[in-house]
């Protein structure tokens, strides 16, 4: 067997990069989450400060609304995606004429950079200029302004997301339905059972793995949605489509809060990771009992 | 094409000019081949340095000028950032006249006065500090030494639609509804009387009835509420005791004063009298807006007022601008002329050079290039904007005075009466922390009397932890 | 009983037809907008493509504009040396995974999906500060093309590990045995037997890696400032500019996007694996 030292010097670069690029800086939150630093205060120095920034974040208002925004955004678009991916799923893998060129459109959106995926829907939606607002008024006489109401900037982020995320849901699932194995849906028919309960008891055990791996990348990219939305609303009008990841980067830039950034950052994280623990919890535990 | 002609004319006169190309020509003869670059807001202003003022220095000392120009926040993004990170990548930056005192406590800025004297061969024989209008007191540090060569001062004005006002059919149903004459409003209640009338004219024309700086996530709505708002009512320097770490009223502040409350409550309400874009406008927005005739009247800021009332080619109101002071409470102007208030926004900004600049001697040849007399009346003419006493009285200024309603003579004679921003060298932290409550009373979710008691608790506790406390 | 399925089919097909009309109508709009002229864009919006009063105006700014033409270069140079970068590394990694009995899969696995799963708010301030601090001289990392190349690396490189494990893994291990039984250098082998065999994946792999650097935005803006300023940065700081010019930020946002939608075709497959770490093969 050949030496291992080889072994190691052949992955050495990666994880040297990967260690000065992630895992250094991360060591360097996880620190300055403790300090009160603030390059503009009358003192620029930082200071230990113990937990007080995590106990200021427990009572701080944007910050929490900034979660549950972010957590309302996420629960929407993870159900409207799967349940659009899955039809779409469907449908795409019913025998039709140009299919590959259909899914290759499809596929489109998850190409586009996210920014510009920003600026395209907010070309959409600028008042005398996009079509949205035009319908919208001519079509169901409603006044259309993204930067005046807090429900149409939300829906309207919540419809991009779609546009944008779906076709990574249809492709896994498609992924996933196309591995069904055909003799337990097959005797099932045969045993005269309804489509419903195939699904349910046969289809979805078996599309398990599948879901669980699409709903854990969604999760946590919906969590991570930045760039489209600094793009389509900027995080308004006011804050009201300001998702932590976005709170958290003007908390850290502009105002210059170090300290209490990165508690901040700190806390999303172990926040994200016991969401995504409940829901493998929730999820291995379903398969349980559908046993 | 009025830029073409500028620009020609003045690389003209610099060539042709020989006592200046001498001082010029031999400061830059040892700087020969020297890039410096600069950054500043897109503005008037600012494009003009770009296009016009920068080649002319080049030519006159060899000195090549990048200078560029971005949005507000990308501006102050990458300037911040290169003081703060001593990067070097800038030679000059655009200090506006609120961020002075944060740049200041921070020391990011080179001393110019020390520098000039320190080096007299670099000193323009033009370039007089004395020759500057008080606006330059912004930029003096502790001994009152300068830190930075303005480049841009204007006031922020209320424009109003002269041939609307003045026309006798308006004048008539207006008399006919309200009961007095149609006129520029001194009190809120006739500025909200007249954009109502303007408003339901026809319900389907282009025409609004004042314009309202309502972006509902940028500060520039944050900035004409406290910048022009609040002041006409009485409500100094954002309602906040800088000393005692004071912005409630209970503190001994008035950000939450029933005056404040009165102001936002009258400034967020005549959103309905203002066309759809308000709550997505900044500065640049409103001023295309009461460009395109869209409003009747509003408050622009004064370095816009000379092209939207002249410039055919981005103004579809050229001629048509009447400018007057802002409508305010009673006693507000007395405490003003007494100088114990004021009545709007005296607003500019000033080139600096950071202390990590790598070319500082070219960068300071080039501060007092733009700060000399002699470039200043077409600069005011491009950009209406007015740093030296003298330009005042230029020719070509006055021109365009008398096409603008008199803003240069307003700017003159009452620029005193408006003052810029408060010495806070927690500006923007503050603003940061106060903004999104002036957001929520835009978008509803909040009423203006809960947003300002909400807002001002607030600055009181970044004040206090930024450790501005007061007592 | 044809007749069903003749109609089955024919729904199907105009479902998707309208499905793709619809997927492709913001991206459609904005080139719409992109070869309009200012005066043509307000008013009444029309999806129709008027070919008379088309123009490249907004094109031709853009690209003849030297900061754009700086941005772009700097976008392809950081995409194409990060994508270059990270594959070489990754097949490296890949290959030392497979071959070597290496501890600590499951570590580099999980630390991937914490990176994957933090804001990534949560390293801009400790990379501004390193990027800022750490210099030679008067250099630093900040505002550097290379900074981004390097800095990329932690998105990209457990991505392309994953995708190349699989890849390498497949390649039967007998074929490197028999090159070193007849006395071939490790170098020997990866160039010779892996490379050629893994060239597929690794194509794929680049593309992609390529494409997720080309894309991405946060890190580029808070992390340079003139000089390694990227395309996706460019367009962000278009949007606050006086008086938007929209032409122009439609012109910027079709060629950000056009790389993207150059090689869709190329990898549409295997992005599914892309982007869920190879958990599901598209």
């Amino acid at each position: 067997m050949r030496n291992t030292t080889t072994g190691w010097l052949l992955i050495a670069p990666t994880l040297f990069i990967l260690f000065i690029t992630g895992m250094v800086p991360f060591l360097y939150v996880l620190a300055v989450g403790f300090l009160d630093w603030n390059t503009f205060a009358a003192n620029p120095e930082p200071r230990f400060a113990g937990v007080e920034n995590f106990r200021a974040l427990v009572f701080d208002a944007a910050f929490l609304k900034s979660l549950w925004l972010t957590f309302k955004f996420t629960v929407f678009v993870l159900a409207s995606q799967l349940l659009v991916g899955f039809f779409l799923a469907k449908m795409l893998m019913r025998n039709v004429p140009l299919k590959g060129l259909f899914r290759t459109i499809h596929t489109l959106p998850l190409m586009i950079a996210p920014i510009a995926v920003g600026a395209t829907w907010r070309l959409m939606t600028v008042p005398g200029l996009g079509p949205i607002p035009h319908w919208m008024q001519q079509w169901f006489d409603i006044s259309y302004v993204l930067s005046r109401f807090p429900d149409q900037a939300f829906a309207t982020v919540v419809i991009m997301d779609i546009w944008h995320w779906t076709p990574l849901v249809t492709l896994t699932l498609m992924a996933g339905l196309s591995n069904l194995p055909e003799e337990p849906l097959e005797q099932a028919r045969i045993d005269g059972a309804g489509e419903w309960r195939i699904f349910w008891d046969i289809t979805l055990p078996f599309l398990k793995p599948v879901l669980l791996t699409t709903i854990f990348i969604r999760l946590m990219d919906a969590l991570r949605t930045v760039d489209e939305v600094w793009m389509l609303t900027g995080g308004g009008p006011g804050a009201e489509t300001r998702f932590i990841g976005l709170h958290i980067w003007r908390v850290v830039f502009p105002k210059t809060d170090y300290g209490y950034g990165a508690a901040m950052s700190l806390i999303t994280l172990y926040l994200t990771i016991v969401m995504c623990w409940l829901l493998y919890v929730a999820m291995t535990g379903m398969k349980e009992k559908s046993r | 094409m009025l830029k073409l002609l500028l620009a020609s004319s003045a690389i003209a006169l610099a060539l042709t000019a020989p006592a200046r190309a001498d001082f010029w020509s031999d400061a830059g003869a040892k700087l020969q081949g020297v890039t410096i670059r600069g950054v500043s807001e897109s503005t008037p202003p600012s494009n003009y340095v770009r296009d016009v003022l920068a080649p002319q220095f080049t030519a006159a000392t060899g000195i090549k000028v990048e200078f560029e120009t971005t949005s507000w926040d990308q501006m102050f993004d990458k300037a911040i950032k290169d003081m703060e990170a001593g990067s070097g990548i800038y030679d000059f930056v655009y200090i506006e006249q609120d961020i002075i005192y944060s740049y200041l406590a921070r020391d990011f800025l080179v001393n110019i006065s020390d520098a000039l004297e320190a080096d007299p061969s670099l000193q323009a024989p033009e370039f007089k500090i004395e020759e500057f209008t008080t606006f330059i007191d912004n930029f003096r540090g502790e001994n009152g030494d300068i830190f930075g060569v303005p480049m841009e001062a204007f006031i922020k004005v209320y424009l109003y639609r002269k041939d609307l006002f003045e026309d006798p059919a308006h004048k008539e149903a207006f008399k006919a509804k309200y009961g007095y004459n149609l006129a520029p409003a001194t009190t809120f209640a006739q500025w909200r009387d007249n954009a109502e009338y303007f408003a339901n004219l026809d319900p389907n024309d282009e025409l609004w009835g004042t314009t309202v700086q309502a972006s509902s996530g940028h500060p520039a709505s944050f900035y004409e509420f406290f910048e022009s708002i609040a002041p006409t009512y009485g409500v100094y320097d954002w309602g906040i005791d800088m000393a005692k770490g004071a912005a409630t009223v209970e503190k001994g502040g008035r950000m939450n004063s029933p005056e404040a409350k009165e102001a936002l409550a009258f400034w967020v309400g005549l959103l309905d009298l203002a066309p759809p874009e308000a709550t997505a406008s900044t500065w640049d927005e409103v001023a295309s807006t009461f460009a395109a005739g869209r409003a009747a009247q509003g408050w622009v800021y004064g370095e816009n007022a000379a092209w939207v009332a002249t410039n055919p080619e981005k103004s579809t109101v050229v001629g048509k601008v009447g400018v007057a002071l802002p409508p305010m409470n009673e006693g507000v102007m007395a405490a003003a002329e007494a100088g114990e208030g004021y009545i709007g926004y005296y607003d500019g900004g000033a080139f600096g050079i950071p202390h990590s600049s790598k070319n500082k001697e070219a960068a300071l040849l080039w501060l007092q290039y733009i700060g000399q007399p002699s470039v200043q009346a077409d600069w005011a003419v491009a950009g209406s904007r007015v740093v030296h006493q003298a330009t005042f009285d230029a020719p070509k200024v006055m021109e365009v005075d008398a096409k603008a309603d008199g803003y240069f003579t307003m700017m003159k004679e009452q620029g005193h009466l408006f003052k810029g921003a408060p010495e806070f060298p927690f500006h923007a932290q503050v603003r940061e922390v106060v903004a999104p409550f002036i957001y929520e009373a835009i978008v509803g979710t909040m009423t203006p009397e809960e947003a300002l008691d909400k807002a001002a608790v607030a600055a009181e506790a970044e004040m206090a932890k930024l450790g501005y406390g007061g007592n | 009983m044809n007749r069903g399925i003749l109609y089955s089919r024919l729904l199907t097909f105009l479902f998707w037809i309208a499905m793709s009309a619809l997927t492709l109508l913001p991206v459609w709009w904005m080139f719409l907008v992109s070869v309009r002229t200012r005066a043509d864009l307000f008013g009444k919006p029309s999806f129709l493509l008027d070919v008379q009063a088309m123009t490249w105006e907004n094109y031709a700014a853009v690209l003849s504009n030297p900061t754009f033409q700086k941005y772009m270069t700097n976008s392809l140079i950081v995409a194409t040396s990060n994508a270059v970068l990270v594959s070489v590394l990754a097949l490296l990694a890949a290959y030392a995974m497979s071959r070597f009995a290496l501890v600590g899969k499951d570590n580099l696995f999980f630390w991937v999906l914490t990176n994957r799963m933090a804001p990534p708010a949560v390293f801009l301030l400790p990379l501004f500060l390193m990027f800022t601090g750490l210099r030679l001289g008067d250099w630093s990392l900040f505002d550097t093309r290379i900074g981004l190349i390097l800095l990329y690396c932690v998105f990209n490189l457990p991505f392309a590990f994953w995708l190349l494990q699989g890849i390498v893994d497949a390649i039967p291990k007998e074929l490197d045995e028999a090159a070193y039984v007849d006395g071939a250098s490790t170098f020997t082998v990866l160039t010779t037997v892996i490379f050629p065999l893994a060239r597929p994946g690794l194509a794929v792999t680049g593309i992609l890696t390529w494409v997720f650097a080309w894309n991405e935005y946060l890190f580029a803006s808070t992390l340079t400032s003139v000089e390694a300023r990227t395309i996706t940065t460019g367009l962000a700081e278009f949007v606050t500019v006086t008086g938007t010019n929209w032409g122009q930020l439609a012109a910027v946002a079709m060629l950000t996007l056009a790389p993207a939608a150059l090689v869709l075709a190329l990898v549409q497959r295997h992005i599914v694996a892309g982007l869920t770490f190879g958990a599901v093969k598209g």
